[in-house]
């Protein structure tokens, strides 16, 4: 089995055992959900904000979501230390981080469906075809950089005390270039380009997602030493 | 070696001692802002040393990956601690320099947002270490998290500088005149070699509170050797 | 022949404390070394090393020839280890447990014999039961297949015989025996001298991290 097939068959694993927990998973989503709704009150009681900020709140609800997400998927490992299990087999340390990174992004692309309707329902936002495109595909590239960064300190953080703590601290201020550029793109969607600067906040926003998979990829076997 | 990097520092000390005085008394004040603009004098090369030092972490950071040997992660440790600190001067010279310049405490300014998020990065590394018991743990996952945190540096200086670019915000001056250079470069190396002292003082408690490096003594095995 | 296990000066730390120091071992094919200690002796710190689950401060392990500790190393794919946790999924069934292991292992069985090795280990009955729902017994019966899974040729055991009932026990001897048989060398950490007599020819008792005495198992029972 290559590397690659390895990672599809941990990431297949990973998603199956989703499945299987999928009240937990619905409640992550249902966490989300709140979160926005709390936000809404926090700022305006009637809901009224500009379309930045409804961006804001849904990338930060998505944050807060992630750390759920993230620390259940490391929480199975380690349950038993079945990714010990998986570490005598021999399988590249590496296809285990790309196939549950991969687990991961699907989980948190899984609720760009949920989260993206409420934030345009609650704050009165208008979605077209056109502009529901370009929102997956900027949710897609925001998932994808969380998903990396996360699945390696989720890693971590399982492994020690206070890791609820730890791991929001670590993940936030890396994720924060994710949080701007996802809203600017949001709001160049929704209200215009007129300088054509969308093009250039994508770019970034993919440029980080190389460069994490790839750093994170490279340094995950090197956590796994004891 | 102790006593090369003691003697950096108090160099370092008197150098900075010398910069200040030329900053504060002898250098003209600034056209517009008058002798607050002085505060530049430690700032600047608060800035540049921070930077530098977060970048000799990297450093450190990557010699421990690849070497493996305990000395990288003594030095990673204080270059962190270092950079932290000088970090969080800067955001405080940052806000003095605002409150008495605009009157405002913060602004978002691309390099004062910059420096609040690797303050809050560097750190996270360093609250990191103090949740890992186990040594060799924590200096592999403390390289680990160091050379992620200094890839994002970038990143977040661009993010920022595109977020901000709508709102023009006020910033320190980037043209500085000669007479304003000599405090200022003189600051820099004071500075320079202050934090290479303290980062080898500080790898050197790290190193002793490590403890003895070799196993206790052995015993006498009993029993048939060819068992 | 060079032994299947060599472990030279073998020492390990963690922080100030060394859990396992001077450790010098041979296991050749075929023979089954049992090692004894009390909790916190060093027992599952050696076999971990063994395992390459852990790195050594000091010294070397050599498992046929190479070192266990590279992920893709010869070493790896022919030991296995039984540890005191299981190294299982709540929510996967033992079928798919094994089929895991199956695949990343890189194994080639078919859902039959995999399916075969569930009902020697009399677990046919619940192989599409979730093993959230098992016993301990049953569990450690689940991560024993991984043995006839891996028909490995180094074989690690920590305290193996605990959580088992008499047929589980014996069930492990005879798998054990036919390992043994084959040319396996097995290593077993176990509390129980007697139950693990009848695959141990050797033993060694370790004492703070260090081994204190090593002779034939007959030696064992007359020394302690």
């Amino acid at each position: 089995m290559s590397t690659f097939q390895q990672a599809l068959f941990v990431a297949r694993k990973d998603l199956l055992l989703g499945w299987r927990a999928r009240t937990r998973t619905l409640a992550v989503a249902l966490f989300g959900m709140v979160t926005l709704v709390l936000f809404s009150f926090a700022v305006a009681a009637d809901g009224e904000v500009g379309v930045s900020a409804a961006a804001g709140f849904l990338i930060v609800a998505l944050l807060l979501s992630s750390i759920l997400s993230l620390e259940e998927s490391f929480r199975l490992e380690t349950e038993d230390r079945a990714l010990e299990g998986l570490l005598l087999l021999p399988v590249d340390p590496v296809a285990i981080f790309y196939g549950k990174a991969i687990a991961n992004f699907v989980l948190l692309v899984l609720l760009g469906p949920v989260l993206l309707p409420l934030t345009a329902i609650f704050f009165s936002l208008e979605l077209d075809g056109a502009n529901l495109l370009s929102l997956a595909l900027l949710w897609v590239l925001a998932a994808a950089g969380i998903a990396a960064p996360g699945t390696l300190y989720a890693s971590m953080t399982s492994r020690v005390t206070g890791r609820d703590v730890v791991l929001p601290l670590l993940l936030f201020p890396l994720t924060l270039p994710i949080l701007m550029a996802g809203v600017r793109s949001f709001d160049l969607i929704l209200r215009g380009d007129a300088m054509s600067q969308l093009k250039g906040w994508t770019l970034l926003l993919a440029a980080f997602d190389l460069v994490y998979w790839v750093l994170c990829g490279a340094l995950f076997s090197r956590t796994l030493e004891e | 070696m102790r006593n090369v990097a003691t003697g950096i520092g108090l160099l370092g000390i008197l150098l900075l001692l010398v910069g200040s005085y030329v900053g504060l008394f002898v250098a003209p004040p600034e056209r517009h802002m008058g002798d607050v603009q002085r505060i530049m004098y430690v700032h600047v090369p608060t800035a540049w040393i921070g930077l530098l030092c977060s970048t000799f972490a990297m450093i450190f950071a990557v010699a421990y990956l690849w070497t493996g040997r305990n000395r990288w992660d003594d030095r990673l440790v204080g270059a962190l601690e270092i950079s932290v600190i000088l970090g969080g001067l800067l955001l405080v010279q940052g806000m003095l320099w605002g409150r008495v310049t605009w009157g405002v405490w913060w602004t978002w300014d691309v390099r004062l947002t910059t420096s609040l998020i690797m303050f809050l990065l560097f750190a996270g590394v360093l609250a990191l270490r103090s949740f890992v018991e186990e040594p060799l743990r924590r200096a592999t996952w403390s390289s680990v998290a160091t050379i992620i945190a200094y890839v994002d540096v970038p990143l977040v200086y661009f993010c920022v500088r595109w977020f901000r670019s709508l709102h023009q915000m006020p910033s320190s001056p980037e043209t500085v005149h000669s007479s304003m250079i000599i405090p200022l470069r003189i600051n820099a190396f004071a500075m320079l070699f202050i934090a290479i002292w303290l980062i080898a003082w500080r790898a050197r408690i790290e190193s002793k509170s490590r403890g003895a490096e070799r196993p206790p003594e052995r015993i006498e095995i009993k029993g048939a050797l060819n068992g | 022949m060079t032994p299947s296990v060599i472990t030279r000066s073998l020492g390990k730390r963690f922080g100030r404390k060394w859990a396992l120091a001077h450790v010098d071992l041979e296991v050749a094919a075929g023979q089954g070394l049992l090692v004894v200690g009390d909790n916190g002796s060093g027992k599952t710190t050696l076999l971990r090393l063994l395992a390459g689950l852990l790195l050594p401060t000091l010294g070397e392990v050599e498992i046929l020839g190479s070192s266990p500790q590279q992920p893709g190393s010869e070493a790896r794919s022919h030991l296995s280890l039984v540890g005191h946790q299981g190294f299982l999924y709540e929510a996967l069934t033992p079928l798919e447990t094994l089929a895991l292991w199956n695949r990343l292992g890189g194994r080639r069985k078919s859902v039959a014999e995999l399916e075969n090795l569930l009902a020697e280990a009399g677990l046919a009955a619940d192989r599409d039961t979730r093993v959230s729902g098992f016993s301990s017994g049953m569990r450690k019966r689940l991560s024993l297949t991984r043995l006839d899974l891996e028909n490995p040729r180094v074989v690690l055991l920590d305290e193996p015989f605990s959580a088992l009932d008499r047929a589980g026990r014996e069930w492990l001897l005879s798998t054990l025996s036919r390992l043994r048989a084959g040319g396996a060398a097995l290593i077993v950490a176990s509390h129980d001298p007697q139950r693990a007599a009848p695959i141990c020819d050797r033993a060694v008792r370790i004492e703070r991290g260090q081994i204190s005495w090593q002779g034939s198992l007959g030696d064992l029972e007359s020394a302690s």
